[in-house]
């Protein structure tokens, strides 16, 4: 899907939908419940399924668009289920992921005027006044090991929590113990992830052409992502909407740890026995299918014992951290609940993640005295190597 | 005069929709109730996909009751004011709505109460899915009966709407007693657990079967909120046998004689469209697709048989191992040749996956072909010699379509140890092409005249009501009883016209 796409473009894929709520679930026989929205409020209407028939009913002029159809587009945690599991959708052409119908309609709803009180309302009065959802990177890499020449280079993605802040700073800290030379790639705009999310599409272009612009230079070399968000925007949007793209070698940062922990370059501390539980981002698990790496981390670290939750890997279940519609009250929130709950059930001591949305929405629900039970695969490597 | 009479019933209830709102609200609780123009909206067509051939109707709320009193309340409420209800499922259902009415949509009522392994029985909530039930039985030594359902599909909907499953070779119907509630708010059971502290082993007991009344009636008769279906003892040994024919004829004779002499637990007639296309995988479906897209569904390429006869063996193994053995005399016999796993391995790797799938795990997962187009059935039965007879029609009819519908699929099995035989062929028109669309669905109804009368074939769902005589008359009679004021589905199913 490029920038230009319409409602109209995407009408026949809404109408292949045939309203069974496969999307909503995980494969048999578990049949884990998946869609944080479906889970919250089991309706065929919150489903991915009921996104692709208000698609189908604006078209065939069933309803007018309005700020109720907007709240609900909003409401959509964005955590990609529906297209790991409908298999009618994906399968048949025009290709079109139901996220993607998703963020369409949030991008139509942005077009017409119509934007969710507040996060998105404050993301678009920044965009609309900037141009711009970018704000500079902590990421300063030490002289000992930045270099320009170096064959990998890490992208200094945008900062705008403290979590984000400190996950930056334990990164950089990580890649000075490994010691390897690299170079950093650092744009003070954003990459573009957050806008195409949301539906800020007519901001977007031109950031991510001045990314690209810079990127390409670098093109023969690795790019390593801190924020799974920028990733999988970068490696599978780009080529949508940049017609000048050519691939670039890319990283998680999950995925040069577990490297460099079995080159020797990277070792654990002896530290007390902890028991620690993995969630899957949505992005760098079922956007990125990084399901390995991170648990290949985990368990190159002493004393670390790691238990699996119910729901894992290309079955995770979401944070809830991008539901920014009101449509679904509380639905954020209580996705997070769920989840901690589930980790709960597992006994660990902490639970780990790969992405400072998750962090920020687990620690958001949690009791000032759990709060520290959440931390990052970064931030945890980092204390104990 | 019916115009009229719908029209004021219709004025009714515009005038009274807030107060019944604030009843339903106060009576099941306000989360239960919907009335948000998204929700309505997309509960406007029920029908699976937004499909622009069926009827919009926008309900005025969307109940999703959480227990039995839930729906009793509901169905109380909706009584008194005589406004129009209609129950659904989860996935698909075979009817539409009724504009500015209820609908009642049970998937949140979605517990397994009991699988007995004893008797051979599980007690479900509506809202039940095939795959949360086989899944559940997994481990238990017992098995739903062979689907054709998706996965996320219920299984009532499928019991009721008396689905191909219904009609397979050993099983009979799913249904084994069912908990109904009436409009006024009665609620009773069908089979033998209406007796009090009894189970519901049995679905017919010293009164009439009332459960047959409950099946294709579309929820015109009662709101169903809970089921016992048959579950089925998963044998020592068991293996799918493929044998192939050039004609339709010769493999109606090799079932027939198979289940005249006990041998298959569940057998299928394919067509080649349909058995080289029915489970594909996207890759496989690339790689297949082109073909199957240009070719002319009655002429299959050299060496591809033009029917695929499957059977499921189970039992003992030294059963099976003989059964084996029969199947391949008798698909001498009758001039067809056995297909060795080897070969379809090798020739139709998906189609022997998806069978393994069926009859393996005994589950059912949504192929991704039925998106290809807006898949158009026709579905008879008929006596086994008139059906011969049947397929060459029907397939002649398909034929004039063209290309533009293909794959042709059909299928077609024995039903009550072959005194009848299923035959459903379909093909996947281009959703957007409505003209064509409608050209389908005006053959059809000539072909269910045609077949009616030529073969005496009899349609599997409601094909007009005056073609059904005094049994619509009797039908009416007892829906006037059940549902005095003409609440239940009352746009679509079972009466068409939207009054009695």
């Amino acid at each position: 899907m490029n920038l230009s796409t319409t409602l109209e473009d995407v009408q026949a894929t809404a109408a292949r939908c045939l309203r069974e709520a496969r999307c909503t679930y995980g494969p048999w026989p578990e049949n884990h419940p998946l869609c944080p929205m479906y889970w919250h409020e089991p309706s065929f209407t919150f489903s991915g399924g009921g996104y692709l028939f208000i698609v189908s009913a604006l078209l065939d002029k069933k309803i007018d668009f309005n700020q109720s159809i907007t709240d609900f587009a909003f409401s959509c945690t964005g955590c990609m289920a529906c297209d790991s599991n409908c298999n009618i959708i994906r399968f048949h052409e025009p290709y079109v992921d139901i996220l993607d119908i998703i963020r369409l309609l949030r991008s139509e709803a942005v077009k017409r005027g119509f934007i969710p009180e507040g996060v998105a309302k404050k993301m678009y009065d920044k965009v609309k006044k900037t141009g711009d959802y970018g704000k500079a990177s902590s990421l300063k890499l030490p002289d000992k090991i930045s270099s320009d020449k170096a064959d990998t280079v890490v992208f200094a993605e945008c900062s705008h929590t403290r979590t984000q802040k400190d996950i930056c700073e334990a990164a950089v800290r990580l890649l000075e113990k490994i010691g390897s030379p690299i170079s950093q790639f650092a744009e003070r705009g954003c990459c573009g992830s957050t806008l195409y999310d949301f539906g800020f599409w007519g901001h977007l272009e031109p950031l991510a052409k001045a990314h690209w612009e810079k990127m390409k230079g670098l093109k023969d070399k690795t790019f390593v992502f801190i924020n799974p968000h920028c990733q999988e925007f970068i490696v599978k949007r780009y080529p949508e909407i940049l017609p000048d793209y050519s691939s670039i070698n890319n990283q998680h940062i999950s995925q040069l740890l577990a490297d460099a922990f079995k080159k020797g370059k990277l070792k654990s501390k002896k530290t007390d026995k902890v028991k620690v539980s993995y969630h899957d981002p949505c992005y760098l698990g079922r956007g990125l299918k990084i399901y390995d790496a991170p648990r290949e981390v985990l368990a190159s670290l002493d004393g670390v014992e790691m238990v699996e939750m119910v729901r894992n890997r290309e079955n995770s279940f979401c944070c809830g951290a991008r539901a920014l519609g009101n449509y679904v009250p509380n639905l954020s929130e209580d996705t997070a609940r769920e989840r901690i709950k589930e980790f709960e059930a597992t006994g660990a001591d902490l639970l780990i993640t790969a992405c400072a949305y998750c962090k920020d929405n687990f620690q958001n629900v949690m009791p000032g005295k759990d709060k520290a039970k959440v931390k990052d695969l970064i931030e945890f490597v980092n204390e104990h190597t | 005069m019916a115009t009229k009479t719908m029209r004021i019933e219709r004025e009714i209830v515009s005038s009274e929709r807030e107060t019944i709102f604030q009843e339903l609200r106060k009576a099941i609780g306000a989360e239960k109730v919907r009335d948000d123009e998204i929700t309505l909206v997309t509960y406007g067509r029920v029908r699976h996909g937004f499909d622009i051939m069926w009827p919009f109707r926008k309900p005025s709320f969307v109940v999703f009751p959480e227990t039995r009193e839930d729906v009793v309340e509901t169905l109380k409420i909706a009584n008194r004011h005589k406004f129009p209800v209609t129950s659904v499922g989860t996935a698909p259902i075979m009817l539409g709505t009724t504009e500015g009415g209820i609908i009642l949509d049970q998937r949140r009522r979605d517990r397994i109460l009991e699988i007995n392994t004893d008797s051979g029985y599980a007690v479900i909530e509506p809202g039940v899915s095939f795959d949360k039930l086989t899944s559940a039985l997994r481990g238990t030594g017992f098995k739903c009966s062979v689907g054709t359902m998706p996965g996320p599909g219920t299984v009532l909907g499928q019991a009721l709407s008396r689905g191909s499953q219904s009609f397979s070779t050993r099983y009979l119907s799913l249904v084994l007693d069912l908990e109904v509630v009436l409009p006024d708010g009665t609620v009773f059971s069908t089979g033998s657990s209406h007796f009090d502290g009894v189970g519901s082993h049995l679905r017919y007991g010293p009164y009439p079967d009332l459960a047959g009344l409950y099946t294709c009636a579309y929820g015109a008769m009662g709101v169903i909120t809970k089921a016992a279906i048959r579950i089925h003892p998963v044998n020592e040994a068991y293996r799918i046998h493929f044998a192939g024919f050039d004609n339709y004829s010769d493999a109606v004779d090799y079932v027939k004689d198979l289940i005249n002499n006990n041998i298959p637990e569940h057998t299928f007639i394919w067509n080649w469209h349909m058995y080289l296309t029915w489970p594909l995988s996207p890759s496989d479906m690339e790689a297949v697709m082109p073909q199957i897209l240009e070719s002319d569904f009655r002429k299959p390429p050299e060496g591809t048989p033009y029917n695929l006869v499957s059977s499921f063996l189970s039992g003992y193994k030294e059963l099976v191992d003989a059964y084996e053995k029969v199947c391949a005399k008798v698909a001498k016999k009758c001039h067809g040749r056995v297909l060795s796993d080897e070969e379809v391995e090798k020739r139709f790797p998906a189609t022997l996956a998806g069978f393994r799938q069926q009859y393996g795990d005994y589950s059912y997962r949504e192929s991704v072909h039925w998106s290809k187009g807006r898949f158009a059935g026709w579905y008879v039965f008929a006596e086994p010699k008139d059906m011969k007879e049947i397929e060459k029609f029907a397939v002649n009819e398909f034929s004039k379509f063209g290309k533009a519908i293909n794959p042709v699929n059909y299928y077609s099995h024995p039903f009550d140890f072959g005194r009848s035989i299923l035959l459903r062929i379909g093909g996947f028109p281009n959703p957007d092409d409505i003209e064509l669309r409608k050209r389908i669905s005006k053959k059809f109804d000539e072909m269910y005249e045609m077949a009616l009368k030529r073969y005496r074939a009899v349609p599997i769902r409601p094909i007009g009501s005056d073609r059904a005589g005094t049994y619509m008359k009797v039908l009416r009679s007892i829906k006037k009883a059940l549902d005095p004021n003409n609440i239940l589905n009352r746009d679509s199913g079972l009466f068409e016209e939207g009054e009695l």
